[in-house]
C-alpha cells in the first residue's frame, strides 16, 4: 500500500512548544490579577480581559492546534463558525440589553 | 526539525487527509454549539430573581483548574510531537499525563457542582443555575469523552497501534483536545472573570467593546 506522507518540518518543536505553554499560564495569571484589581473602569477591564483570553485562544489555536502552520482551508473551516458565533452573541447581547433596559 | 506522518492511504479530491477535513469540520459545528450556550447564559446572566447566582464563583479554585487544563494542552502537544518523531515510549507517558491532568480538571469541577449544590445552586434553581450548568456541564462532557480517547489511545500504544506512521490519531485526539481548552479559555475569561467582576456594568461594557470591536 502506498502511504502518502506529509512532512512536518514547519511544525514548532517541544521547545517552543513548551515556551508557549509557559506564555499561557502567565497570560492566565495575569488575567487573575487584572480581575482582583479594584476599582478599574468596567469598559476598561472588559476590554483587557477580553484581550488577554483571544491571546492566549489563537496561541492555543495557532501552535498547539497548528493552524498557522497547516492548510488554510482548516483555518477556513473553523474561523467562520467562529465569527458566525461571536456576531450573534454580540447581537443576542444587545438586544437583550435593549430589551431589558 | 522533520516528522513523517502517514497522512492516509488514500487519495483525496482535495488533498487533504478526510478524517482530518472531518474532525475540523466537527470543531467548527461546536463552536456554534458553544457559542449557543454562552449566549444564552450571557444574555440571562444579571435576571435571576431568586438563590444564589453570580456571586457564588470561586475564581481561586477556579483559576487552578483552568491552569491544569491548560498544562494538559502542553502535555498533549508534547505526546503528538514524541509520537510524530517515532518516540512512542515518551508519546505514551505524555498522554497519560494529559489524560491525569484532563481528570484533574473533571475533579474541580464536580468540587465547584458539588459546593454550588450544597449552597442551594442547582439547574432548576434559577436562570444562572440553569445556564451555567449546562454550558459548564457540557464542556465537563466533552472534557470526559476526551480523557476517554486518551486513554484508549494510551493502551492502543502498548499493541503497537501507536506508530509514527499513523500519528494522525493522536493529531486528530490532540485538535480535540485543545478545542476543549480553548472553549475553556473563553468560558473562563467571559463567564468566571468578566462575569464575576461586576455583573450588569461589564455585560454591558462588554457589549459596548464588542460593538466596537465589530
Amino acid at each position: 500500500m502506498a502511504h502518502e506522507i506529509e512532512m512536518h518540518e514547519n511544525h514548532p518543536g517541544p521547545r517552543q512548544y513548551v515556551v508557549i505553554g509557559v506564555i499561557l499560564a502567565v497570560l492566565t495569571a495575569l488575567e487573575v490579577g487584572a480581575f482582583l484589581i479594584e476599582g478599574v473602569n468596567p469598559a476598561l477591564m472588559v476590554s483587557i480581559l477580553l484581550t488577554l483570553s483571544f491571546v492566549k485562544f489563537a496561541l492555543v489555536v495557532g501552535y498547539f492546534m497548528h493552524l498557522k502552520f497547516d492548510d488554510q482551508r482548516f483555518l477556513l473551516l473553523f474561523v467562520v463558525p467562529f465569527i458566525v458565533m461571536a456576531s450573534i452573541l454580540v447581537a443576542l447581547l444587545a438586544l437583550f440589553q435593549n430589551l431589558t433596559r | 526539525m522533520q516528522y513523517l506522518t502517514d497522512v492516509s492511504a488514500h487519495r483525496t479530491s482535495t488533498g487533504l487527509n478526510n478524517r482530518k477535513l472531518l474532525m475540523w469540520a466537527f470543531l467548527g459545528s461546536d463552536v456554534l454549539f458553544f457559542g449557543t450556550l454562552i449566549a444564552t447564559h450571557l444574555v440571562y446572566r444579571g435576571k435571576s430573581v431568586s438563590g444564589p447566582a453570580e456571586a457564588i464563583l470561586d475564581i481561586p479554585v477556579t483559576s487552578v483548574s483552568t491552569f491544569v487544563l491548560l498544562m494538559s494542552s502542553l502535555a498533549m502537544v508534547l505526546a503528538l510531537a514524541a509520537v510524530q518523531k517515532g518516540d512512542i515510549s515518551r508519546g505514551r507517558f505524555w498522554l497519560a499525563a494529559t489524560a491525569l491532568l484532563g481528570m484533574g480538571f473533571i475533579g474541580f469541577q464536580m468540587f465547584e457542582f458539588t459546593e454550588f449544590a450544597h449552597e442551594g445552586l442547582t439547574p432548576r434553581t434559577n436562570l444562572f443555575g440553569s445556564t451555567f450548568l449546562i454550558m459548564t456541564g457540557f464542556h465537563g462532557a466533552h472534557v470526559t469523552v476526551g480523557i476517554l480517547w486518551l486513554w484508549s489511545l494510551f493502551f492502543a500504544s502498548f499493541n503497537g497501534k501507536v506508530r509514527q506512521d499513523n500519528s494522525l490519531d493522536v493529531e486528530i485526539a490532540g485538535l480535540y483536545w485543545h478545542f476543549v481548552d480553548i472553549v475553556w479559555i473563553v468560558i473562563f475569561g467571559v463567564v468566571y472573570l468578566i462575569g464575576a467582576y461586576g455583573v450588569e456594568e461589564t455585560v454591558h461594557a462588554g457589549v459596548g467593546t464588542l460593538s466596537a470591536l465589530g
